[in-house]
């Protein structure tokens, strides 16, 4: 377990803002995991108008996994949905995340990339 | 009750405060070097035999047969270290179990590097290891067995004196490390048969930094010293002795062997109470045999929820995922994964450890605690 976590994780963690699936049709639906940490992501995308609307995810993992997850879909909604791809390594510097923690933020990536797949620019 | 509730006693304890009583009379009495002849240098000398019986009274072992360490881990590689050097001319072959603790796994490991063959066993579901089958890994160049008592982090009891019986019928020295045993379990040297027993004293509200290695004294095994110079403890550890240290321990050892009669069943009542209310959350397990197991450690594993995301959950809950001295790591549980417990699962697991001071207000608080928090957790993560 990781000494310390930073105050944007610990709130993050404590808010979970836009955690949860969302109900509805039109979300594209995207999943990640890894195996050894057992890390386990999936985000849901909405697009509207060649951007995204809206922005959702599960996510089983540490509180860095978490916090990760919460700060990139507080990011996606409004992006043009050519422009959806997160920074992982962004992502786990602006956490504070340690070093070893940089693969289970890849898995968000991927998870969201893996939706996008499914986006078409007014839902999927 | 504070929010901060400590249920880790399995990583360390505090020193009870009749611990720090007696330490704090050696620290501010006046010096003396246990080795040294005059009268202050004896009286030195005589705390540290009088602690020495204490520890020995235990564990049922002769005074002399108490060498004084820095604690299990320095107990540990002495007593592996030692031993396959010291018998190495007679065979080079090691046994032990893959879910030991760091302290006997990477001894051996580094004795690997050195050119010995390591047997590591696999224990069955339940964490025992079979000790036909620690009889059937032996060879004829096999000097040394190491097997842990109470295994620290699932709590299982190995059947030590049967394994104490197939090592003796090959005539192969075995060693135990039991340091989560003293004050919890019986453990009395002469029941188990082991030639080399290691312990330590931040287990039993004693002072970090202190332990023993009980060395057989008939037969007594031929060990090869870690360190030299001074010739203290037999030769076997030489330094000049921690007094103050040495006191607690033996003001630890005493306390326990006073309460040995009563308090492993409180410690069990406590950790039943928690498991009966972990119990209803579904998709739980408990890890290790239901059983043979130590009063004070419950290792569980929670379904679909992430072990470091509950403890932080937790809060001021003060508790493990897996080992203390494992985590940190950021893998699943070694020993949990040698059990058969897959990766997620073996991540998923909670360490809980409790010792002299907890009180069912604390236990059921931290249940109703983890309910909460894995629930919560569960909400979150994808189905």
């Amino acid at each position: 377990m990781s000494a310390a976590y930073s105050g944007l994780v610990a709130r993050l963690f404590a808010d979970l803002p836009l955690a949860g699936a969302p109900e509805g049709p039109g979300w594209a639906v995207g999943e990640a995991a890894e195996p050894l940490s057992g890390t386990r992501v999936r985000f849901f995308l909405k697009a509207q108008a060649g951007h995204v609307a809206a922005a959702r995810y599960q996510v089983r993992g540490c509180p860095h996994a978490v916090a990760a997850a919460a700060l990139a879909a507080g990011r996606l909604a409004g992006r043009p949905l050519a422009d959806l791809d997160v920074d992982a390594a962004a992502l786990a510097a602006e956490i504070e995340a340690p070093p070893e923690k940089l693969g289970r933020i890849f898995v968000i990536q991927d998870a969201i990339r893996a939706a996008a797949l499914h986006l078409a620019p007014d839902g999927p | 009750m504070s929010d901060f509730i400590y249920l880790d006693y399995a990583a360390t304890t505090p020193p009870d405060p009749r611990v720090c009583v007696a330490m704090q009379a050696v620290l501010e009495g006046p010096p003396g070097n246990a080795s040294s002849t005059h009268a202050a240098g004896r009286a030195a000398r005589a705390r540290v035999e009088a602690a020495r019986a204490e520890v020995a009274a235990l564990i049922g072992a002769p005074p002399a047969s108490i060498v004084f360490t820095s604690g299990a881990t320095e107990a540990d590689n002495l007593a592996i270290q030692g031993a396959a050097r010291g018998n190495a001319a007679r065979g080079r072959h090691l046994v032990s179990l893959r879910t030991e603790h760091r302290a006997v796994l990477d001894p051996l490991a580094r004795l690997e590097r050195e050119g010995f063959a390591v047997t590591l066993l696999k224990p069955g579901r339940d964490g025992l290891i079979d000790p036909a089958a620690v009889g059937a890994a032996l060879t004829s160049s096999t000097t040394l067995v190491s097997v842990m008592l109470v295994n620290n982090e699932i709590g299982v009891v190995q059947d030590i004196a049967a394994i104490a019986a197939e090592c003796r019928r090959r005539g192969v020295l075995l060693h135990v490390d039991a340091a989560q045993a003293a004050g919890r379990v019986p453990l009395d040297v002469g029941a188990l048969d082991a030639d080399l027993v290691s312990l330590a004293a931040h287990k039993v509200h004693g002072p970090v930094g202190v332990g023993a290695l009980y060395v057989r004294r008939e037969p007594r095994p031929t060990l090869v010293p870690l360190s030299y110079g001074g010739g203290q403890e037999g030769g076997l550890r030489p330094g000049t002795l921690p007094v103050h240290q040495i006191v607690g321990m033996g003001a630890a050892y005493a306390l326990a062997h006073a309460a040995q009669h009563d308090e492993p069943a409180r410690l069990a009542a406590l950790t039943e109470r928690l498991w009966a209310a972990l119990a209803t959350l579904p998709n739980v397990h408990r890890n290790g045999h239901p059983t043979r197991r130590a009063p004070h450690i419950l290792s569980v594993s929670f379904e679909g929820v992430d072990g470091e995301a509950l403890v932080y959950a937790l809060g001021d809950v003060a508790l493990s995922t897996g080992a203390a001295c494992g985590a940190g790591h950021g893998e699943p549980s070694y020993v949990l994964r040698a059990l058969g417990r897959d990766d997620a699962l073996a991540s998923a697991s909670l360490r809980f450890s409790v010792g002299r001071p907890t009180t069912t207000a604390e236990v059921d608080a931290v249940a109703a605690r983890v309910r909460a928090a894995v629930l919560r957790l569960r909400a979150l993560a994808p189905a």
